[in-house]
């Protein structure tokens, strides 16, 4: 087996009494697509939190890249090649669409501290933005504001940021939130496409998504993970069935 | 935006019509109004940069505007009393020469910002407000207990400091520095925003979460504005100590962070002339509805109501509209 690009080992974290992690290990290799799934309230998010540096846990480790990363904040581990999405769409609205991607390429290039020359007349800079819109087929919207953009154009130029950090892991957080069926199928290819760029840990509600793109499965409940596997291996597991699929959502 | 560089242009071209009007016209107390309009303005773009570019609402500038007061009144007190400023461990002299006095206010602004925004900037949204309050407030006790620059009653400087082939006795040349130093802090704030440091402060401003996740991290973003913010508005501070000849606590009072606050906010928040626009209306209130009834700041508090709940974008946003994105 390779080397895991990233790797979760024992992660745990509590709020008061609240075991919102707890003791949590995955690993994320490279060309694969590792979904998590789990009910509401499972600590998906507190558990991308922890991954991303925004939350800092009680114990366990977090290594990118054969590099432990547990210490560094969510800023350095975004310039050592972590590309986060996030749940609710993040971008600065009144900024376009370009400046968004300018934005993310100056960031990953750790060149934000520039205070008089126009960051839209770097040429390095702006074709390395116009390259990741393009990326994503947002190159016609490129002059309109981030704010003043559908839904779903609005994941993809959040995609686009991500792939301006040069990443060696994506951790997207339901990518397919509030998009329509035509939008979701979308978004799935855009997906399986970018895996050959860095693996994904995918986290998302959409089983048809889930299914059709993840390698791997982890079923996270109550702060655990309570099952690891392929779809197939997931779809038919009792506890799995028990604790979170509806029974339906498995035929 | 073609709205918007006309309309700064028509404000630029009348702040500089109106004393050479009143030079002709042999009126010298408005040229005193439309240099303190220049540099109120100064104080208000420095604001801009934390308010507007960098969405922190400081109620704390006074202490950068005294402090650049108090840098002039400790170079020039010395020389007016025919003493060093300091004797020990090198013997310095004072000064009168402005090119110093504005370094000496720019550096001591942006290091009191430094140190005030980097214990304020772990905080945020009103926590952060009150903190800036409370550091100005600081200050100006500070200053109040101070005896040696005046405490309560201030302190005069008898002759106005002095630039390099200028008389700056005479009005309307003072009026000329003011309008030349606000001038170049315009555009180096307008460069700035266009700048990628200006970009980095935007998404720090609207998405904090997003700047971190890009690999920018935001407190150093807006701790680097609030500094550049604090600087200017310390120059603001010596220019406006030298208008008066006179220095006191006053300047570093919370009703000062208040005034330097409604500028920017009457004149358009992140807008580039706004606080020039907003400082104008203010001065221009003061003087004519003073002269009607000594409660002219309760139509001052219905203006600023007015502007808040109906035109977001302050005087130029309500003439020139939207904000455009450049480029």
């Amino acid at each position: 087996m390779t080397e895991p690009v990233l790797e979760v080992r024992n992660l745990q974290l509590s709020f008061g009494a609240l075991r919102a992690t707890d003791g949590v290990s995955l690993t994320l290799c490279p060309g694969e697509i590792h979904a998590l799934i789990g009910p509401n309230g499972a600590g998906k998010s507190t558990l991308i939190g922890l991954i991303a540096g925004t939350l800092k846990p009680d114990a366990g480790q977090v290594r990118l890249a054969g590099r432990d990363v547990t210490a560094a904040d969510a800023a350095v581990r975004a310039r050592a090649g972590l590309a986060r999405s996030f749940q609710v769409s993040a971008v600065a609205a009144d900024l376009t669409v370009l400046q968004n991607a300018v934005l993310a390429v100056q960031g990953a290039r750790g060149q934000s501290f520039g205070f008089f020359r126009p960051a839209l007349a770097d040429a390095a800079l702006r074709g390395a933005a116009e390259a990741h819109i393009a990326r994503v087929g947002l190159s016609d919207r490129r002059t309109i504001p981030a704010g003043d953009l559908a839904h779903g154009e609005r994941r993809r130029l959040e995609l686009a940021m991500a792939l301006a950090l040069a990443p060696r892991a994506f951790v997207l957080d339901e990518p397919m939130a509030g998009m329509g069926p035509d939008g979701a199928r979308e978004m799935t290819a855009l997906l399986d496409d970018l895996r050959h760029e860095a693996p994904i840990l995918l986290v998302e509600h959409d089983m048809d998504a889930v299914f059709a793109l993840a390698d791997r499965v982890s079923v996270l409940v109550s702060g655990r993970i309570i099952a690891s596997g392929t779809v197939a291996e997931i779809r038919t597991d009792p506890e799995v069935r028990r604790a979170y699929l509806g029974e339906e959502m498995l035929e | 935006m073609r709205r918007e560089a006309i309309l700064n242009a028509a404000i630029a071209i009348a702040l500089l019509a109106v004393p050479l009007a009143a030079q002709a016209m042999g009126e010298p107390f408005v040229i005193t109004l439309a240099t303190k309009v220049a540099i109120l303005a100064l104080a208000g773009v420095g604001l801009n940069i934390a308010l507007g570019l960098g969405g922190m609402v400081s109620l704390g500038h006074a202490a950068f505007f005294g402090i650049g007061g108090y840098a002039m009144a400790v170079l020039a007190a010395p020389v007016q009393a025919y003493e060093p400023l300091m004797t020990w461990p090198v013997e310095v002299a004072g000064t009168k020469s402005m090119p110093i006095i504005w370094l000496a206010a720019t550096l001591a602004g942006g290091l009191a910002a430094l140190a005030i925004g980097a214990l304020s900037l772990r905080t945020s949204g009103v926590y952060f407000i009150m903190i800036t309050l409370a550091f100005g407030q600081m200050l100006y006790y500070f200053a109040i207990s101070w005896p040696a620059y005046g405490g309560e009653d201030g302190l005069s400087i008898y002759v106005r400091n002095g630039f390099p082939g200028l008389n700056t006795l005479e009005p309307l040349q003072f009026f000329a520095l003011c309008y030349g130093v606000l001038m170049v802090a315009l555009l180096f704030s307008r460069v700035l925003a266009r700048s990628r440091f200006g970009l980095a402060l935007a998404g720090a401003r609207q998405n904090p979460l997003r700047s971190a996740a890009l690999g920018i991290r935001p407190y150093s973003v807006k701790l680097t504005a609030f500094v550049i913010s604090g600087a200017i508005t310390g120059l603001a501070g010596a220019l406006f100590a030298d208008l008066n000849r006179f220095v006191s606590p006053a300047m570093l009072s919370w009703q000062t962070s208040g005034e330097i606050m409604v500028f920017v906010i009457l004149g358009g928040v992140a807008r580039l002339f706004g606080p020039v626009a907003g400082a104008a209306l203010f001065i221009l209130l003061e003087h004519w509805l003073g002269g009607f009834s000594e409660y002219w700041k309760l139509f001052l508090g219905l203006a600023l109501l007015g502007i808040v709940l109906f035109a977001r974008g302050g005087l130029i946003g309500t003439i020139a509209g939207r904000e455009v994105a450049h480029d």
